[in-house]
């Protein structure tokens, strides 16, 4: 953790001037895996999850690499599609996280604000744009976006676009299913595939798509299946491997990688005592820089993470036979999409399911979606008899967490917890 | 009485369905109601929206799927009004024919939903009617304002009445509105040339849905859709034709910040950047910068205000000015050949009218005059308009510009840190303001930063700056509000970290804050710093530091704004 901190002071100190220098000490970082995880050094990492993390930090690195094959997106983009160009896909949050990682958000924060964007907006969004206002990010291919649940990403990519003229694909997704609007998706989705065929001068072979296709639909039975072991079995995770876990469902989703990875999962998981801990189900982004959820979550056996709704946004499978299709309705059916009612359903449905006995909802800074809709999902999930806590924070900017006050919240959270449990812990 | 809040909102089809359809326009009072579903950091005008449908007038609201405060909006209406009629329309973000029959179907449902929960009629007539009214307005660019006045153009998020009203009050006309609702739609927009509107009566109704829907996407487009190149087309046409721009966004709308900044690369235009929170009380914070914008453009434009004829003819000529700042009260008497005769700079008390009714009686005094000898009194700072006694009143920009000019013609960028704000200015070379950025809303960076920070530390202010000159360690503090930091400052204290260190930290940390307001302007040096921070040694290194440049700090750099004040007096006397 220290060499990170110190590591990030050396890229922070040459970025004013040199903004080349600091793109390659950020390169040279991703390669050293320097980058600062929250790991205990001591504490055995489950295998599956070391080579999660090795694969998530090699796949950016490799990216920032080889400009030639980087494409900007952020975490819903279709990400199939972009795997039959040979892209690879880093995304808005990904990146900002690991500059987080690298402990220079701060550095890009300012800078962002200083260009005139608002400081309210996303830190996520921020620390990107400040990034690419210092000249540290280099030019992908093409980028590709889309509307759901966030705000931010329209105008964060074009703004991107614009300035270092590369082309840009917005898929919107409306927020009502109906056949129309999958017609829709479906026609921005080859509007998006001739942009890329043009970006690469590579043609678009749809066998490569439904191939991408059929190992999603197995990784997704994989991760479904280990979550169902999950209920009985302890596997020891940290924040940041929940966070990580991202890269697999939906970065790298359709890739050989996270189907090993998900294959890896499950069939490790049943080696793994039986779990006694309090199981949390988690809403929305998973702070890894925060001390007191750190302190509590990591590898521990008295709380544990037992699903999110951010992995679990999408969970059926696809219809390789109609690929196109298959692919609208995944971001139209996308959890995140639509009123808050349909989120309050799934959400207290996969509570009950994975044996839950409560949730909590991480509102991270300049999240409108999250923030706007975290009293309505407690007032709800309340109403079903599932408690749920709210925190305030910022899972990128440091200086914006008031440890202290997560800290109070959050173990009264847990004596509350412990209370209807009996008095454990 | 149904409430809507989008220019894309089908308003002509609400009037046909025999609804009222309403713009909402709320100020709250507070949002105690939106935050307590919602969240505080959703934006403030989702969150007046919520309290304006609590006032109960309102049989419903027609919504779009604009954002993610609006669609957290319609969840938290849904649930709160569940007798209302809330209704979300899922508008497109691209606008090509596949979009627009989306939309169509939106509206025909939205259509049907409607006559459900009222029990009317469509009236195809009526929509044809206003549908065809809405094809024949003119565009959006209006004609200039009258000759002299000012015209210009307001670009962003929504604002409210009050904001228009201000705009006005300056002497401003609106050329064209593109901000968020818009005040006229343009509804001929998508169709060039074309006599869309008497063909109207031909189609049946749902080809006229899908023609009225192609018209309402197709007006210049908001800033959340995917393409907006009309949009910059619209901008680079009205933009030469103004005299300046005003740039609205609304806190926590994070959606037109985007804009702004690119904006800013692209025009020579003057800017204002503003925002409000659609919070009644809040609406006056924004005056001081408004003025300071028109009066600069009018000085740009050759357009001073007509000189008030108080000057007695015969006598010598002596001007006053008085910057009733939150924390000092300064006042300044210069003559004819602009010498300063007498200065000073108090305390301001617990009412700032009385504090400058103490600073005139007293610069009067030292002056050895009276206040008949005066030939004009001018007002300045943020107690200005209070002082009922004084002949005219300018924004401390405007007087701080003058009075640094006064002091160093050379300066280009000026960083004043005051009690309870702070601000840059740019400079022109004849002293007029270029461009200006204010910090007033937080305490950081700010001289009340530093007095809880001394406090903290537990050493007087005045020590502050020479204490921190004896560091010999880096120390960061890194929040940036006065309560964290605070606390900050205790665990170092705690951690038996050098108070000299500690003191140079927070120090650094202001310097970053205003380096950033300065950045904000555009760092061209000349470099001054004013107010009664310039003052601590210490800040003012740090400042230097950060900017890699010296700061000219004049004799009594408090003062500053007050000897502008006198010299526009003068001016004006001309
Ligand atoms: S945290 Fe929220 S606002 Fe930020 S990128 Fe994710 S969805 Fe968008
Ligand atoms: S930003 Fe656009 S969609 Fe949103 S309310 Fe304004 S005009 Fe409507
Ligand atoms: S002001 Fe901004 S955030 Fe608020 S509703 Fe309008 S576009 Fe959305």
């Amino acid at each position: 953790m220290e060499v990170a901190r110190t590591y990030g002071g050396v890229v922070a100190s040459q970025l004013d001037d040199h903004p080349n220098r600091a793109a390659a000490l950020i390169n040279f970082g991703l390669k050293a895996e320097s980058f600062r995880t929250g790991h205990l050094p001591d504490k055995p990492m489950p295998a599956a999850y070391r080579y999660l993390n090795h694969m998530a930090i090699k796949s950016v690195a490799d990216a920032l690499k080889h400009p030639e094959t980087l494409a900007w997106t952020n975490i819903f983009a279709p990400v199939e599609l972009l795997q039959c160009f040979d892209l690879e896909c880093v995304s808005v949050e990904a990146l900002s996280s690991y500059f987080s990682g690298f402990w220079i958000e701060d550095s890009l924060l300012d800078r962002s604000d200083a260009a005139g964007f608002a400081p309210t907006l996303c830190s996520y969004h921020r620390t990107f744009l400040g990034g690419f206002e210092s000249g540290i990010i280099p030019e992908a291919k093409a980028a590709i976006t889309t509307s759901l649940a966030c705000d931010g990403n329209v105008n964060t990519f074009r703004h991107i676009a614009t300035q270092s003229h590369i082309p840009l694909f917005v898929i919107d997704v409306p927020y009502q299913k109906t056949e129309e609007a999958t017609r829709y998706v479906v026609r921005q989705l080859r509007e998006a595939i001739a942009l890329l065929e043009q970006a690469t001068g590579k043609k678009f072979d749809i066998d490569r798509l439904r191939e991408a296709i059929r190992r999603e639909n197995r990784s997704k039975q994989h991760y479904l299946s280990f979550l169902e072991k999950r209920r009985k079995h302890l596997y020891p995770a940290t924040l940041t491997l929940t966070e990580f876990t991202l890269f697999a469902t939906h970065l790298s989703i359709g890739s050989e990688w996270a189907e090993k990875f998900f294959e890896m999962l499950d069939s490790d998981v049943e080696k793994y005592p039986v779990d006694t801990s309090h199981r949390i189900f988690w809403v929305h982004v998973t702070p890894y820089a925060e001390p007191a959820l750190a302190s509590y979550f990591n590898y521990s056996d008295v709380y544990s993470i037992a699903a999110d709704d951010f992995n679990l946004d999408f969970t059926g499978q696809l219809d390789e036979n109609h690929p196109l299709e298959a692919l609208a309705e995944k971001l139209i059916d996308n959890v995140y999409n639509g009123p808050l009612s349909r989120k309050v359903d799934i959400v207290a449905r996969e509570i009950e399911h994975y044996d839950c006995e409560g949730a909590i909802e991480f509102c991270h800074w300049g999240c409108r979606q999250s923030a706007g809709g975290a009293q309505l999902l407690r007032s709800k999930l309340r109403d079903r008899g599932i408690p749920m806590l709210v925190l305030d924070g910022d899972a990128v900017d440091r200086r914006n967490n008031q440890d202290g006050q997560i800290r109070t919240r959050l173990e009264a959270f847990f004596e509350l917890l412990d209370g209807r449990k009996g008095g454990t812990a | 009485m149904i409430g809507y809040v989008c220019k894309y909102a089908p308003i002509e089809l609400l009037h046909a369905l025999g609804a009222d359809p309403v713009r909402i326009e709320p100020l709250a009072v507070s949002f105690d109601a939106a935050d307590a579903c919602m969240h505080p950091n959703v934006c403030s005008f989702a969150k007046a929206v919520l309290e304006e449908m609590e006032t109960g007038s309102y049989e419903g609201i027609v919504l779009t799927s604009c954002c993610d405060s609006m669609r957290r909006l319609y969840d938290a209406l849904v649930d709160r009004f569940p007798e209302k009629f809330v209704y979300i329309l899922d508008l497109p973000r691209h606008t090509d024919r596949e979009a627009c029959s989306l939309y169509a179907g939106q509206i025909r449902a939205l259509a049907r939903a409607y006559q459900e929960f009222s029990g009317a009629e469509f009236n195809r007539g009526c929509l044809i009617e206003l549908f065809a009214d809405g094809l024949r307005t003119p565009g959006q660019l209006r004609a200039n304002g009258r000759p002299g006045q000012l015209s210009v153009g307001i670009i962003g998020a929504r604002y409210n009445a009050a904001v228009g009203k201000l705009v006005e009050q300056c002497g401003m006309s609106v050329a064209f509105d593109l901000t968020c609702v818009g005040q006229n739609r343009d509804l001929s927009a998508a169709f060039g040339d074309g006599d869309v509107a008497s063909e109207l009566p031909e189609l049946n109704d749902n080809e006229l849905i899908e023609v009225y829907s192609e018209a309402l996407l197709g007006q210049i487009p908001c800033m959340r859709m995917a393409d907006i190149s009309r949009r910059e087309a619209f901008l680079k046409k009205a933009l030469p034709q103004v005299d300046g721009v005003i740039y609205h966004t609304v806190k926590f709308c994070d959606m037109y910040a985007y804009e702004f900044a690119s904006l800013r690369k692209l025009t020579d235009v003057p800017m204002l950047k503003i925002e409000t929170d659609a919070l009644r009380q809040s609406a006056g914070q924004v005056r001081t910068r408004v003025e300071a914008f028109a009066e600069s453009l009018r000085e740009e434009k050759g357009l001073m205000p007509a000189p008030s004829l108080i000057h007695r003819k015969g006598t010598a000529v002596y001007v006053l000015g008085i910057d009733s700042g939150s924390t000092s009260t300064n006042a300044v008497v210069i003559d004819g050949e602009q010498n300063i005769v007498s200065s000073l700079v108090i305390r301001t008390g617990a009412r700032s009218i009385d504090s400058a009714h103490r600073a005139c009686e007293e610069v009067l005094e030292q002056a050895g005059l009276k206040r008949e000898d005066i030939a004009k009194l001018v007002a300045t700072g943020y107690g200005r308009v209070s002082v009922d006694f004084a002949d005219a009143d300018i924004t401390e920009i405007t007087c701080h510009a003058r009075g640094a000019h006064y002091f160093n013609p050379s300066v280009r960028t000026i960083l004043d840190i005051g009690g309870q704000d702070s601000k840059a200015i740019r400079l022109n070379a004849d002293g007029t303001v270029a461009d200006f950025a204010m910090n007033d809303k937080c305490a950081a960076g700010t001289g009340r930063f530093l007095e809880a920070m001394a406090r903290t530390l537990e050493v007087g202010i005045d020590e502050l700056g020479p204490l921190s000159q004896q560091s010999t360690n880096k120390v960061q503090i890194t929040s940036m509000c006065t309560v964290f930091a605070e606390s900050e400052v205790i665990s170092l204290i705690a951690d038996n970290v050098d108070k000299a260190d500690i003191a140079a930290g927070v120090h650094r940390a202001i310097a970053g804050k205003a380096y950033g307001l300065m950045h904000r302007v555009g760092l061209e040096p000349v470099y001054m710093m004013t107010g009664g921070v310039a003052k601590n040694p210490g800040v003012v290194a740090a400042v230097e530091e950060r900017l890699g440049a010296t700061l000219y700090i004049c004799p009594e750099p408090e003062i500053v704004g007050a000897v502008g004040a006198t010299l526009l007096g003068l001016d004006s006397l001309a």
